[in-house]
């Protein structure tokens, strides 16, 4: 593929002391990395610092990726999982007491899950609905348990392949596809309880 | 027939497929089989329409914009190098001169900053500031005082001749009332031979104080040497008195102030 081998130039132009190679790495993956930081970890404040220490992990051990054994993306994208999982292991103790009124974020409405079932009336404005309703799944995304998160969002966010995710967890690619199904059944309910007049 | 291979597709078949079939990629005779099981089991037939619409929500969430100072701050933590070609890559935006020169300025400063503000550095810095001033109170240097203080070299050069000449001057004073008490010594001693009984008198004040002189120094050299205060103020106080009032005017005419002689205290500058 072009992009990996664009890819793997950028990191031999990085590795041999190459400023620019380097910004460039950045400037293609920080977004795909913020994204899947801030979906696994919920919140833009903990994306920001997590995608910061994600490249800093990256640009250590970037001598360490070997071409010839699979694609820049799914290294970096291991590089993140790791870390989020570390992550998740340190807040663990934050994440069991969340509730389901636990506020949002930053990118989407600020308003408790609980108090966003909708009345089955017209929405004021579609606008808004659309910001409500996707801050409402991000909310039910973490609620799911770190494995079918994890899954769901390599999957359905960040649009990797069985075998890519399967690299990336470390798990045979038959346990993906069943963290994927769960994964999104689990979210469906979720979502069920919570647009009981939708669903 | 087929009716029965639906009915013989197990649940975990089914769950392996279930993937496939909402990705869209199961065809053929394995789609027909596994919707067939779907219709039919409890268990399977919910899991694919849960399934189906929780990918659509998951779908429905869009790409969220990271912070714009993400990519900056990434940099300065890495290589320390906040961009190399922002100039050429960048997207042509129109920024004012007073932006681009606040941008330059982060540029500058920010690893600095950053570095400062690291706990163990700003106490570092902290530390090393209390103990210079710590250790120059004690020296006795203000700060203030080391601000007035003009370091130039002509600055330096030019204090020194002002002291040396403020020596200079102090010595001319000493020498000229030396001279002035000289001269009033010379008059009163022109003046003594029409005065005998005063000299005489004034002999006996010697003589009286010679008594007293455990020096072992001739007479002249140890007036010479305590004229000063000793003398003067009996010489003084007793002029007007001893002298006779012709004597006395002459004496105000020549030095108005006779008590300022006596101020004199540099007793043994010759
Ligand atoms: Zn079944």
């Amino acid at each position: 593929m072009e992009d990996a081998h664009v890819a793997a130039l950028l990191v031999r132009r990085c590795v041999a002391g190459d400023a620019a190679a380097w910004e460039e790495i950045v400037q293609r993956y920080h977004r795909r990395i913020y994204n899947l930081c801030y979906r696994f970890a919920g919140s833009a404040d903990d994306a920001q610092d997590l995608t910061q220490e994600v490249f800093i992990r990256m640009y250590r051990t970037l001598n360490s990726y070997d071409v010839g054994r699979g694609a820049f993306m799914t290294w970096i994208t291991t590089l993140t999982r790791n870390l989020l999982v570390d992550h998740f292991r340190k807040t663990k103790h934050d994440r069991l007491t969340d509730s389901l009124d636990a506020t949002a974020s930053d990118h989407e409405d600020a308003m408790p899950l609980g108090e966003r079932i909708p009345d089955g009336g017209p929405a004021p404005d579609a606008g808004v609905q659309s910001r409500e309703t996707k801050e409402t799944v991000h909310q039910a995304l973490q609620r799911l348990s770190p494995e079918l998160r994890e899954a769901v969002i390599l999957r359905d966010l960040q649009d990797m392949d069985y075998r890519e995710i399967a690299t990336v967890l470390k798990v045979p690619e038959g346990t993906v596809k069943s963290r994927i199904n769960r994964g999104r059944a689990e979210l469906a309910r979720l979502l069920q309880r919570t647009y009981r007049q939708v669903m | 027939m087929p009716g029965k291979e639906d009915i013989r597709m197990s649940c975990s078949e089914f769950d392996a497929l279930l993937s496939q079939a909402i990705d869209g990629t199961l065809a053929g005779d394995r789609l027909s089989a596994f919707e067939a099981h779907g219709r039919v089991c409890q268990l399977c037939g919910p899991l694919l329409h849960e399934a189906e619409a929780g990918r659509s929500w998951l779908k429905s969430l869009a790409d969220v914009a990271p912070p714009d100072e993400l990519v900056t701050n990434i940099l300065l933590r890495t290589s320390g190098v906040a961009s190399t070609h922002r100039q050429v890559a960048g997207k042509a935006e129109p920024t004012s001169w007073v932006a681009r020169i606040r941008e330059w300025a982060n540029v500058i400063t920010s690893p600095v900053v950053a570095m400062a503000r690291q706990p163990r550095f700003a106490m570092s810095f902290g530390m090393a500031f209390f103990t210079l001033s710590v250790t120059l109170s004690l020296a006795g240097v203000k700060l203030s005082d080391l601000r007035h203080m003009d370091l130039r070299p002509s600055a330096i050069r030019r204090s020194y001749y002002e002291t040396s000449g403020r020596v200079v001057k102090y010595y001319e004073n000493i020498r000229f009332v030396y001279e002035i008490e000289s001269r009033v010594r010379q008059f009163k001693e022109a003046a003594a031979p029409a005065e005998q009984p005063s000299e005489q008198q004034n002999n006996n004040d010697r003589k009286n104080k010679t008594k007293n002189d455990t020096s072992g120094q001739p007479e002249q050299k140890q007036e010479r040497n305590y004229s000063r205060e000793g003398n003067q103020p009996v010489f003084a106080a007793s002029l007007p008195v001893n002298r006779g009032p012709e004597l006395a005017r002459l004496w105000r005419a020549g030095s108005p102030e006779p008590t300022v002689v006596s101020v004199t205290t540099y007793r043994r500058f010759s």
